[in-house]
């Protein structure tokens, strides 16, 4: 029991870096990227493209991808979004739906329907070992991962608190008008908080692809996830993310625990329940109209 | 004001109505299967018509209630032995009640948390037809009896099949011009563009919203029992998101407000979809290199891609298009 508790709250840690990817984009400008959960499928079939494929070393094939997912979505924000900027907010959904459809089929037609272990996996069992002599067995890959996101977070924070990037992608997310007339430019702001949101996709499917193998179907059960982690932290607020993905991963491994089948739903329900109850999360603003 | 108003409109439908019963005569095989799939979509795309297009709520489920409708029938059909004809209402209540329960969410939230309630609502439905044992779990229901007149089996990928789906299609196109054309209609319009403004105006938010979403899941009940008396045979994997989001395509492509453009963007995207694999014979004798998995990718690729130029360049759908384009010749010479 212990084992499972463990795994799902280091599972948790990945969840909340997929919806640190939306809440950058959301935070910036105002567009729930539903095409996010494809990009971090496609850039780890890249991943495992450059990596098992054409042979290069782990840490080169990481740092391309991350570049290759900065540059893409940076293209998604160009070509796909910008022309829809006075549009109705879904309008853009309905676009960045087709997008994850878009990738989905280029997905399908370059590397098939086959999934990929990524070669640089680690195997094994690692064992935590707490004070009063409890151990718990984790797999490796979603330790590391849940490592990794916790510094990712921090560095995040740090982004957004101390520095001039963060401090215009905060200001653009308050009042377009404003920042324009503090000399900011807003549409670059949005350019960068894009690319950003593709550089931590593609730390996402690195990751992703350690803990989960590369599948074809991996784009829509990673929008299964980092939805409900989202609307449970609320849509605009980061630590809530973190929390969120915390209690889904926890739950998820509670109710694998119980019952087998209840895996893929836990988070669903968890969705539907914040919806009905607080839709705008645990730590988001109450900007939803209610009639 | 009447939905068929002037004589050439009524000469149009007769000409309509004509083509499709030679289409029937002379389509065969493969054209066949695809005209009557089209006719299944065609329904479907008109209850998201209803709810989407008219009353303003997104559904992103709608694949999820067509099952419900598919599997009662399918149900009573094969264990209680009931006939076709009187799951017909059934199906579509039961679709339609299924709209009911994911619509009361709907009161409290708006825009795009609806979308996901209802994404939220694809997945729940899927996954709780697949747990259960009575209605097959992932292997589905078997077996299902053709739709009989007399001894006549009018269901079916057959000629008899077409003239069925002919019939429903051209009575559910009736109803949503009926609805469109009556107070509800006009209410779920007023809903769409302002519902502060409805509801001040005196228009009962709660209700209208709540017979929106009845009315477009019962269209979609209809279309699953239609899909399954004519497949026969249903599997939890027929009613994917994916089919949800080829609806959402279709109305973008067709034109969000208008039955006619509910039936064009089915017609429409059902073309790519038979494009699709005659684009991927093509690319692979190109590419030789590439997997066995090009079809069911480049149909993917194709639909987005015309879905997303309808999005930048018409987003009001083909019915805005022929709209303007009979504009310009009514016009004609003058430009406004």
């Amino acid at each position: 029991m212990g084992d499972v508790l463990a795994q799902g709250l280091l599972v948790g840690g990945v969840y909340a870096l997929i919806a640190l990817g939306f809440i950058l984009v959301f935070k910036s400008s105002g567009v729930l990227n539903l095409a996010h959960g494809q990009v971090i499928a496609i850039l780890s079939y890249f991943l495992y493209q450059i990596v098992a494929v054409w042979g290069l070393p782990a840490w080169l094939g990481i740092l391309l991808v991350i570049l290759f997912g900065a540059f893409l979505a940076f293209l998604i924000e160009r070509l796909a979004v910008r022309p829809l900027l006075g549009q109705p907010f879904l309008s853009v959904m309905m676009m960045t739906l087709m997008l994850s459809m878009l990738l989905k089929g280029v997905g399908l037609v370059v590397w098939g329907a086959d999934s990929f272990t990524l070669p640089f996996t680690p195997r094994g069992q690692w064992t935590i070992g707490f004070a009063d002599g409890i151990h718990v067995n984790v797999v490796p890959a979603a330790a590391i991962s849940f490592v990794a996101g916790m510094v990712i977070f921090l560095l995040l924070m740090l982004l957004f608190r101390y520095t001039k990037v963060g401090l215009s992608m905060r200001v653009v997310a308050a009042d377009h008008e404003v920042a324009q007339s503090l000399g900011i430019r807003v549409k670059r702001v949005f350019s960068i908080s894009w690319a950003i949101s593709g550089a931590f996709a593609a730390v996402c499917g690195v990751l992703v692809g350690m803990v989960f193998t590369v599948t074809p179907i991996m784009g829509d059960v990673i929008l299964g996830k980092g939805l409900p982690v989202l609307l449970l932290g609320g849509l605009t607020s980061i630590p809530g993310a973190v929390v969120g993905g915390l209690i889904i991963g926890l739950a998820e491994a509670m109710g694998s625990y119980y019952a087998s089948d209840l895996k893929e739903i836990v988070p669903w329900i968890v969705m539907l329940v914040i919806l009905l109850i607080r839709p705008y999360g645990l730590f988001g603003e109450k900007r939803i109209e209610r009639i | 004001m009447a939905i068929v108003r002037t004589r050439a409109q009524w000469l149009l439908l007769a000409a309509g109505l004509i083509f499709l019963v030679t289409l029937g005569l002379y389509a065969s095989g493969e054209w066949m299967n695809w005209l009557i799939m089209v006719g299944i979509y065609a329904v479907a795309t008109l209850g998201m018509h209803i709810m989407t297009g008219l009353c303003g709520q997104f559904s992103m489920g709608q694949s999820a209630f067509m099952a419900l409708g598919a599997y009662t029938t399918a149900y009573l059909t094969t264990r209680y032995g009931v006939s076709p004809w009187i799951t017909l209402p059934l199906s579509g209540l039961v679709a339609g009640l299924g709209g009911l329960v994911f619509g009361i969410p709907a009161l409290r939230i708006k825009g795009f948390y609806l979308v996901l309630t209802t994404i939220a609502a694809q997945f729940v439905i899927m996954w709780a037809i697949r747990q259960q044992s009575w209605l097959g779990e992932t292997y589905g229901i078997q077996g299902i009896p053709k739709v009989m007149i007399g001894g006549l089996a009018v269901s079916g990928f057959t000629r008899e099949g077409w003239w069925l789906t002919l019939a429903i299609v051209v009575i559910m196109l009736f109803i949503a011009k009926n609805i469109q054309r009556t107070t509800t209609g006009r209410k779920f319009v007023a809903v769409r563009d302002n519902d502060l403004a409805a509801e001040v105006m005196g228009i009962n938010l709660f209700r209208t919203k709540l017979l929106a979403f009845f009315i477009g899941c019962f269209f979609a009940g209809i279309a699953g029992w239609l899909w399954a008396h004519c497949l026969r045979t249903i599997t939890p994997d027929l009613f994917t998101f994916q089919l949800s989001l080829w609806f959402l395509g279709m109305i973008i492509v067709g034109g969000m407000g208008s039955t006619s453009g509910a039936v064009m963007g089915a017609v429409a995207i059902m073309l790519v979809d038979k494009a699709g694999p005659s684009l991927s014979n093509v690319v692979r004798e190109a590419f030789p290199s590439l997997k066995y998995q090009v079809s069911s990718g480049l149909t993917l690729i194709l639909f987005a891609v015309v879905v997303i130029f309808f999005l930048l360049i018409e987003p009001k759908g083909l019915y805005h298009r022929l709209e303007r384009i009979k504009l310009y010749y009514r016009l004609n010479p003058f430009a406004y």
